[in-house]
């Protein structure tokens, strides 16, 4: 029975596309009160780092030790894949927690419509993973071009390597902001995954120089894989490993990733 | 009352187990269209088990359960789309507008943007927040917050509103303002279940309802059907000072006869009778003087309180 005019409903079960672009939407309505924000940051931060470490501590550093890379050159494509990782600490740490919560509860009110678990999921990671950093890395990566530090003509590309970066470590956070019940727990994931992600993956210098024993550290870091990838289309330099087994592993992280994310969401979804 | 006969949710020995605790036993039901159906119980009597059952968020783990002919356990989503869902925590957006939340949950039921911006403006006209459009919900009242949330629950012209705990938390003002959008939607022959620990409400709103308790329905029938059947017309509450729970159980045994039923409790002592003044002359005949004696019509209250021997809501605002 109507309240006013009858409205043209979809009364079937969506499908899994439809239901993810229907909760992806949610996603997009916060970030048009945000936008204006990130967009800066995402044009400063780069300046920033140019400015300061890019050029700052490059004037030291002998390009021969980084195989004839200027070091702004060297640091960009990090950089660019570094802003995909922070960016996921704001979009898939605390809204994903908050989204269970009786306080916040944008996943409980999905949850009482068509949208299942799975389609909850899957928009937010649409999000997090696609739109994100094909917007903010955009800009990052426009930004740095003036600063010429592109020496080929694929650098593009380094948007593509920041996804993959995105896509490898998201369903993670997810599964664990997910997992854990007491919001204290919740910086964990800065101090014990953000932040060794960003500082161990060989963005500000090459990894190989990091002591052995922390070599596995940078092997299982996405962002590494990302910015071997990023290096190799800004740069045009070799990857450690050929392109595949980088983008193989970091498809491979996603993909378990998302399974988990997806047993521990239909869990707290069902009750 | 109910248009016709078409049943929109049934139940049949519906059972929910979380490990060892059963918290739905085995409850039978039948909810019609255009009917104001209500689960009456005290926290954690299972009603709002039964809720999410019906609500397709949680699956049963024994019994019979059907939702517009439907079957939760297979077709949720296709149910949940005929559904308005008002949880007891709103779960509005804080973040967002108070209008952006209505267009972005109707996103959510497949409503193209222009149609959702159409209805969002009319369902704000119903609850009376038009003024309120472009402020951020964290701006609102408590009871302006409920008032979105069942705006919010319309916004696909649902089959069945679901209301958990409609008025809980908000105050007397705002519970009216509550109530009365909701008789509106009762008069617009909208089909309406809740829950609700408060008796007023459910005699208020409800058209029929059944009284859970410990996981089980100990009774069904309209409120007035209720009350006739487990109580007396007329109940009189008799203070005496600061006594207290066991001075209250012995001055009761010497107020036998004086109504159909005496039921000390820890702060007065009910009386049930058909009477009124015939239970007051027996008192004073008897020479007992209580400190205060208030006479009233029976309420649901009274029949939770004979059917469970407790009271359904003990610090009722």
């Amino acid at each position: 029975m109507t309240v006013t005019a009858t409205t043209t409903v979809d009364r079937t079960a969506p499908s899994a596309t439809v239901g993810a672009w229907r909760a992806f939407n949610l996603q997009l309505a916060l970030y048009r009160h945000v936008w204006h924000g990130t967009a800066f940051t995402s044009m400063l931060l780069p300046i920033l780092y140019m400015v300061s470490v890019g050029i700052g501590v490059g004037s030291y550093i002998d390009p021969a030790s980084l195989g004839g890379l200027e070091y702004a050159a060297f640091i960009a494509p990090g950089l660019i894949c570094s802003v995909a990782v922070m960016m996921l600490g704001n979009d898939m740490v605390f809204p994903v927690f908050g989204g269970y919560q009786d306080w916040g509860g944008a996943y409980l009110a999905q949850r009482a419509t068509p949208l299942r678990p799975l389609d909850i999921l899957n928009g937010h990671l649409a999000y997090a993973v696609l739109f994100r950093p094909l917007t903010n890395c955009t800009i990052v990566v426009i930004v740095l071009a003036f600063f010429g530090v592109y020496s080929s003509a694929w650098a593009a590309l380094a948007i593509v390597a920041a996804v993959l970066t995105s896509a490898a470590l998201a369903p993670w956070l997810h599964f664990w902001a997910s997992s854990i019940k007491n919001d204290a727990n919740l910086n964990m994931i800065f101090r014990f995954a953000v932040m060794p992600i960003s500082l161990f993956s060989g963005v500000f210098f090459p990894a190989d120089q990091m002591p052995g024993f922390l070599q596995p550290l940078v092997w299982i870091s996405p962002l590494w894989h990302g910015t071997e990838l990023a290096r190799a289309a800004t740069a045009d330099v070799a990857p450690a490993l050929p392109p595949l087994a980088h983008i193989a592993y970091l498809v491979l992280l996603a993909v378990a990733g998302w399974f988990a994310a997806r047993r521990v969401i239909q869990r707290r979804l069902n009750f | 009352m109910p248009h016709d006969n078409e049943m929109l949710v049934r139940a049949s020995d519906l059972r929910k187990s979380y490990g060892e605790h059963e918290a739905v036993r085995g409850v039978d039901f039948e909810i019609l269209r255009g009917e104001a159906f209500g689960f009456l119980g005290a926290n954690g009597a299972g009603k709002s088990t039964t809720m999410r059952m019906i609500g397709c968020v949680s699956q049963p783990t024994e019994g019979t359960l059907e939702v517009f002919g439907r079957d939760p356990r297979t077709e949720g989503a296709a149910i949940r789309a005929r559904l308005g869902v008002v949880p007891q925590d709103n779960t509005l957006d804080g973040m967002l507008t108070v209008f952006e939340n209505l267009v972005v949950y109707a996103g959510y039921f497949g409503i193209r943007k222009r149609e959702a911006r159409a209805k969002a403006a009319e369902l704000l006209d119903f609850v009376q927040l038009t003024a309120r459009a472009k402020d951020q919900v964290n701006e609102l009242s408590g009871g302006m917050q409920r008032r979105l949330a069942i705006a919010r629950s319309l916004i696909n012209d649902p089959d069945l509103v679901i209301l958990d705990e409609p008025t809980t938390g908000l105050d007397p003002q705002a519970r009216h303002l509550v109530w009365e959008r909701l008789f509106q939607l009762k008069h617009r022959g909208v089909s309406i279940l809740l829950t609700t620990h408060y008796m007023d409400e459910a005699e208020q709103l409800c058209d029929r309802l059944v009284v859970m308790d410990e996981g089980r329905v100990i009774a069904a029938g309209s409120p007035r059907e209720l009350i006739d059947t487990h109580v007396t017309k007329e109940v009189v509450e008799l203070r005496f000072g600061t006594a207290h729970t066991a001075e209250l159980a012995e001055l009761a045994l010497t107020l036998k006869g004086v109504g159909a039923q005496i039921e000390p409790l820890p702060d007065k002592i009910l009386v049930y009778t058909d009477d009124a003044d015939d239970t007051a002359a027996a008192l004073e005949a008897r020479e007992i003087r209580p400190t205060s004696t208030l006479a009233r019509r029976a309420s649901l209250e009274d029949v939770f309180l004979r059917l469970t021997g407790r009271a359904l809501v003990e610090d009722e605002a």
